[in-house]
């Protein structure tokens, strides 16, 4: 099937996708009382230079299993606000102490580290809140919704990206790979199994998109690093053939899972590793 | 108020609530195993596991069984909503919001694990919250509920409540009296202590198969004792040495802070204080008079606290 992926045009499918969750992220987030909390929340989740990456995995994974998109939407703007959250806390001075993000002041260095602190703490309830009051009932059953919500936490948590930022700052009895897998896999792994669990996926489908997610998410991380050193170059040909490999799971049964859906799947692997255009900003 | 106090005086509230504290304890520790990477769960456990009078899960727990729920059906929301109130407590002491070295007579999580562990260790509580209330709950109750749990505790904690009344409070700091009133000071204890108290009480109903009508009389019941907390709070301030409160008395004056004597006077906040007391037992009839027991005594404590 990967032949067909040259007639799928990923910036036009990403960058349309694109548009409708930075609109409804919009939405997610009208200015009340007090503003300044409003404000600091909107300029990290609605900053220019947000890819968006998460939410349009999350929604290729739900259609991947026939699911609607409007089914994965609410779910998606989540993703996006818990990731927005966590990279608040994530530059603070007492953490990574980062002044920029995406070349632009961090939220700290221009709302102040209080404001900070709070807009990270607002952002992660909103992200359970928009799911719970934004996902269509008839689309979605209230026990797969508890099942996202518990996905989400647990990948924010004491044992996901919370553990990563962890020992990234403070070390360890850990392999190099923990922070990898933690801090920047989490992410994505979560994205794909969302959007299974909302697709209506079995528990062994949501398995194999648990790790070509992880894959995925590491490989796009190696990727931007820097260091082009040759066990980066390694690392990132074995992620990319790890997650080309789960996906196989999908190609061989023509009947069940539609090519042109699984297609997307396989071009965010080519994207992470390639890098192959420029999304529109 | 004698009349209602004497039927409430039959029950014996402390060991009520020694009891369910117990248990929620017992539930708390087994909520949060010790696991890898050790030093941010043992930063969690501090201060989740540092005592407290877990007022807010046995409001949840006495909630529930008051439209007929188990313990055991509001364990988990009673859970989340102290590791919610304790992931607030931990954000609240940090060096950049109020710079608190001490909580409980124990020195802040920061002190002890540094600035970075207790902002992950914050942020794990604040999710550990929804992942133990989503998937922890019986499966007895139905997942529409949990799902309605869920977004009333996410509420309680953003820009409609805890957030919006700390942003509120950091901001007033200074502010003169002649530029804010009352609302404005409503404003911050509505979202700071009411919102999360009425939060545990609707958690608590909803998850025990409460009606609307019983939830929504449980929201005002509880949001009547967090506004009456704080006001008795701002009372004892100005009343009591510091001997008696075992914490610095007069501590808000020196501070600048705004309280209800100052706004209002000791007299007429003490009148208000009456007025939530019995605004908060008047939502309460109607339902079974031996099940209020609990939560009347609830009310009668924080009205009559003397530190």
């Amino acid at each position: 099937s990967s032949s067909s992926s040259s007639n799928f045009d990923l910036k036009t499918y990403w960058g349309t996708l694109m548009t409708e969750i930075n609109q409804k992220l919009d939405e997610a987030i009208p200015v009340k009382y007090p503003a300044g909390i409003y404000e600091s929340m909107r300029y990290s989740v609605l900053a220019q230079g947000a890819k968006r990456a998460p939410p349009v995995m999350c929604v290729a994974a739900c259609e991947l299993f026939g699911g609607d998109r409007l089914a994965a939407f609410p779910t998606a703007c989540a993703l996006e606000m818990v990731h927005a959250a966590s990279l608040i806390h994530d530059d603070l001075p007492c953490m990574d102490d980062d002044p920029v993000r995406r070349g632009k002041p961090s939220n700290h260095t221009v709302y102040g580290s209080d404001i900070a602190i709070l807009a990270g703490d607002a952002l992660f309830p909103l992200a359970f809140q928009h799911i719970v009051s934004h996902t269509p009932p008839d689309l979605v059953p209230r026990a797969t919704i508890l099942r996202v919500i518990a996905e989400i936490a647990r990948t924010v948590g004491s044992t996901g990206m919370a553990a990563g930022q962890f020992v990234d700052l403070e070390g360890g009895p850990f392999p190099p790979s923990f922070v990898q897998e933690k801090k920047f896999g989490a992410m994505a792994e979560c994205s794909a199994v969302c959007g299974g669990l909302l697709g209506g996926a079995t528990d062994h489908e949501l398995e194999t998109l648990r790790r070509y997610g992880r894959a995925v998410g590491m490989l796009y991380q190696v990727v931007d690093d820097d260091k082009k050193t040759d066990g980066a170059i390694q690392m990132a040909q074995e992620l990319k053939n790890k997650a080309k490999k789960e996906l196989q799971l999908f190609d061989d049964d023509d009947d069940k899972y539609s090519e042109e859906l699984v297609v997307p799947l396989h071009t965010f692997v080519d994207y992470a590793a390639h890098r192959h255009f420029l999304l529109p900003l | 108020r004698s009349s209602s106090s004497s039927s409430s005086s039959s029950f014996d509230f402390m060991s009520y609530i020694i009891t369910k504290a117990e248990s929620v304890n017992k539930a708390l520790d087994s909520s949060v195993p010790l696991r890898e990477p050790l030093k941010i769960h043992e930063a969690m456990r501090y201060s989740l596991l540092a005592g407290g009078k877990r007022v807010r899960p046995v409001l949840c727990i006495a909630a529930c069984e008051l439209v007929g729920g188990d313990e055991s059906v509001a364990m988990p929301a009673a859970c989340a909503v102290e590791m919610i109130h304790t992931m607030s407590l931990i954000h609240d002491d940090l060096p950049c919001m109020d710079n608190d070295d001490l909580r409980r007579g124990k020195p802040t999580n920061h002190k002890v694990y540094g600035d970075d562990v207790a902002v992950l260790a914050g942020d794990a509580l604040l999710s550990l919250a929804f992942e133990h209330l989503a998937s922890a709950t019986s499966s007895e109750v139905s997942p529409v509920r949990v799902v309605r749990a869920v977004g009333e505790l996410a509420k309680a904690i953003g820009t409609e409540g805890l957030v919006a009344g700390q942003v509120v409070d950091i901001s007033s700091e200074g502010l003169d009296l002649n530029d804010v009133g009352l609302d404005h000071l409503e404003f911050i204890h509505l979202h700071k202590t009411a919102a999360l108290l009425e939060a545990s009480a609707v958690l608590g109903a909803i998850v025990g198969g409460g009606s609307d009508d019983e939830i929504e009389r449980l929201r005002k019941f509880a949001r009547c004792i967090g506004l009456l907390f704080q006001v008795v709070d701002d009372i004892l301030d100005v009343t009591k040495s510091s001997q008696e409160l075992g914490k610095t008395a007069g501590k808000d004056l020196i501070a600048d802070k705004l309280t209800y004597p100052k706004i209002m006077g000791l007299e007429k906040s003490r009148e208000f204080a009456e007025k939530l007391n019995r605004e908060a037992r008047d939502q309460l009839l109607g339902f079974d008079s031996d099940k209020v027991a609990p939560l009347l005594a609830l009310a009668n404590y924080i009205a009559n606290r003397q530190n």
